[in-house]
């Protein structure tokens, strides 16, 4: 079998969701094919193919978790071997995302959390309840670039805009993009309290983060 | 039925797993494998199936579902489990009826059945975000229009010039004067008696909705309190002791669930057994006399594409054929209010529920996200549907709803924004401007002409 069969099988395996046959062919392909290329060459365009299926709805959540899982089992192979070789996956930024303050909603914000995870960001998730000063607190340890704070209800999306105030307060406002995002929140509270950016869904969310990022990089 | 005591003894003795374990290694399989099982389809061409077969194995699969699921407790990282036998046995004695209101204003809200040639219950109103300079003019409307049966109050997230946040004071006395501010208006309205039946939209925790239940501010246990779980099939001790304060005070609860279209449910088959199942959970753990269920469409965030018409119609019969409890569906339209697409969406997804068997409820313009953007005419609109309907079989509507969709599906993505209550009401007198009314007239002649009728 050529390298570029193993990538396609690879490749396979992970739109499929087939964790364990995702590992055998990495497993099998490392004493031909370098780390780097498989997760170019193969498991890269699994993603991007997942995340493209879920945009137009052909596939859900399920099949993106199960998609997920796999990509986690080939990278548990592929990482102690990039360490000894000294190289690195590039991501395209860092997020620190959770839901904010009383607020225990969490599947648009593992939804949003998932789609970025497989668009290449670093995803730091806090979990659900979480207060302005943990968001600020953990994207300060992990030098992260955008907060992205989620709030499914009217009286917790109040909380939103105490993040913002809380970095301003700090001085580090201009640090972070902060994006918003949940059942009840649209473009109008998002520019009210001053959020750098907002998606209405999980995948419109994930665009915004991109094009906020691409945007602070070339200023 | 099991007792309430013995729920929050398994809430705290129940097998212990994370959050994420109960979603990724128990619900997202155990779905996937009752809709195999099952053999449950999803044909695009029939939003609104005539299958009893369909909607009896879509019963069988929640059922099994739910025995092999269970409701997952936040706070105490524990499953509520329970046998086949249990759950059969809470679907025979659950309440078929709910009552709900005082005096001349008292109703009686039943479970139907699919085709059947039964009024629907008609429940008008919005706890979708409200200013309060509106809102008490907002709740007389609603109580004026004759037809309506139970209402929804506002959601007002301030105290003057408070902006109110879950769990903080403030939400404490926005829920308080709210509920004075329903029971005025309604009193207004000449129906003092009228049953609220969606406390405490203003409220988000626990502690607040109990404060403002307090019988001094003006509710009533023949009013109805919604208990909303945590997608999917979770609930928190918020919401238990909601419960547990309001079954020691003989009220009404309410069950309401949104399952997400895409979500853990996975695809409309998943969803429509995931949207059943909730009433199990409805009945058991959250002691509900009534149903609601709004499921939604995880990249729409509406609920009047074809998909989530099947969801909605197929659990509807599944509920309405095997469990007969009151039962109503609040829809998600993407079109603004006071729009011609508006009306087109609520109609579609009106004649989903109203032909599968339950009660009908407003459909919520601009997906209920803009501020003021509930009107009394969308009640208007729902109620006249709702006797002018009477006897509509799922085969007609579902004929109709396809006729409809070709005229506002390509409209879904880019919806038009419509006006809010502020810009096409005089607040005064909450008579609609011309513009509206043209709009209003146009859309039932052109609905007429599709074959709805309107009383």
């Amino acid at each position: 079998m050529t390298g570029d069969d193993t990538l396609k099988e690879i490749e396979e395996a992970i739109v499929r969701g087939n964790k364990e046959r995702s590992a055998q062919l990495v497993e099998e392909s490392l004493s031909r094919v370098d780390p780097l290329s498989i997760i170019q060459g193969g498991m890269m365009p699994a993603m991007e193919k997942i995340g493209d299926r879920f945009s137009c709805g052909e596939i859900y959540l399920p099949e993106m978790l199960m998609a997920a899982e796999a990509w986690n089992e080939a990278m548990k192979l592929l990482k102690p071997k990039m360490l000894e070789a000294g190289e690195s996956i590039g991501k395209i930024g860092t997020v620190v995302i959770g839901t904010v303050q009383t607020d225990v909603h969490e599947i648009g914000k593992n939804i949003v959390a998932t789609l970025l995870g497989t668009a290449g960001f670093e995803v730091h998730d806090l979990g659900v309840d979480i207060s302005a000063s943990k968001f600020i607190g953990k994207a300060e340890e992990v030098d992260a670039d955008i907060i992205a704070a989620s709030a499914i209800m009217t009286t917790t999306m109040t909380y939103q805009r105490d993040i913002l105030e809380h970095l301003t307060a700090s001085g580090l406002r201009d640090k972070y993009i902060v994006l918003v995002g949940g059942g009840v929140v649209n473009q109008k509270w998002a520019d009210e309290i001053g959020a750098d950016g907002y998606g209405e869904t999980a995948v419109e969310g994930v665009r915004v983060a991109k094009e906020l990022l691409s945007r602070r990089g070339g200023e | 039925m099991i007792s309430f005591p013995e729920i929050l003894e398994r809430a705290t003795r129940g097998p212990i797993m994370s959050s994420k374990d109960f979603d990724i290694k128990v619900f997202i399989p155990k779905v996937r494998e009752v809709v195999e099982k099952y053999k449950i389809r999803y044909d695009p061409g029939t939003p609104c199936p005539e299958d009893d077969d369909l909607a009896d194995r879509i019963y069988q699969a929640a059922l099994d579902l739910y025995v092999g699921v269970g409701t997952y407790v936040i706070d105490t990282e524990r499953v509520i489990q329970f046998s086949r036998e249990e759950i059969e046995d809470a679907v025979y004695e659950a309440p078929k009826e709910a009552y709900f209101g005082e005096g001349p204003d008292r109703c009686v809200f039943k479970g139907r059945k699919a085709d059947d040639s039964e009024i629907p219950h008609c429940h008008v109103g919005s706890g979708t975000d409200t200013t309060e300079d509106v809102a008490l003019k907002m709740v007389e409307a609603y109580g004026r229009i004759s037809k309506a049966k139970t209402v929804s109050i506002p959601s007002v997230t301030s105290f003057g010039p408070l902006k109110s946040s879950a769990g903080s004071p403030v939400e404490t006395l926005a829920g308080i004067s709210m509920m004075r501010t329903g029971r005025e208006g309604l009193r207004r309205a000449g129906r003092p008696g009228m049953g609220i039946i969606n406390h405490m939209s203003s409220c988000a925790q626990g502690v607040s909705t109990i404060a403002a239940s307090n019988p001094q501010f003006g509710a009533r246990p023949s009013d109805g309190w919604l208990i909303a779980p945590h997608a999917e099939l979770k609930i928190d001790h918020s919401s238990l002791n909601q419960v547990a304060y309001l079954t020691s005070w003989g009220a009404n609860l309410g069950q309401e669930a949104g399952p997400i279209m895409g979500g853990y449910a996975g695809g409309p088959e998943g969803t429509a057994v995931v949207t059943t199942a909730y009433c199990f959970h409805g009945i058991l753990v959250a002691r509900a006399t009534y149903h609601l269920t709004y499921p939604i469409h995880m990249n729409y965030v509406c609920s009047t594409t074809p998909d989530m018409l099947y969801v909605v119609s197929t659990s509807s019969q599944a509920v309405s054929r095997n469990v007969g409890v009151p039962y109503y569906a609040l829809g998600y339209a993407a079109a603004g209010s006071a729009t011609k697409q508006y009306f087109y969406e609520a109609a579609a997804y009106l004649l989903a529920i109203q032909s599968s068997g339950i009660g009908i409820e407003d459909v919520h313009p601009n997906k209920a996200v803009v501020t003021n953007g509930a009107l009394p005419v969308d009640s208007e609109f729902t109620c006249s549907f709702g006797h002018g309907m009477v006897g509509i079989t799922r085969k007609e509507a579902n004929q109709i709803i396809k006729r409809l969709m070709e005229t506002y599906l390509s409209g879904i993505k880019n919806p038009p924004r419509g006006r809010i209550l502020n810009e096409c009401y005089d607040i005064l007198t909450m008579r609609p401007d011309d513009e509206l009314r043209r709009t209003y007239d146009e859309a039932i002649r052109e609905l007429r002409g599709l074959g709805i009728r309107f009383k």
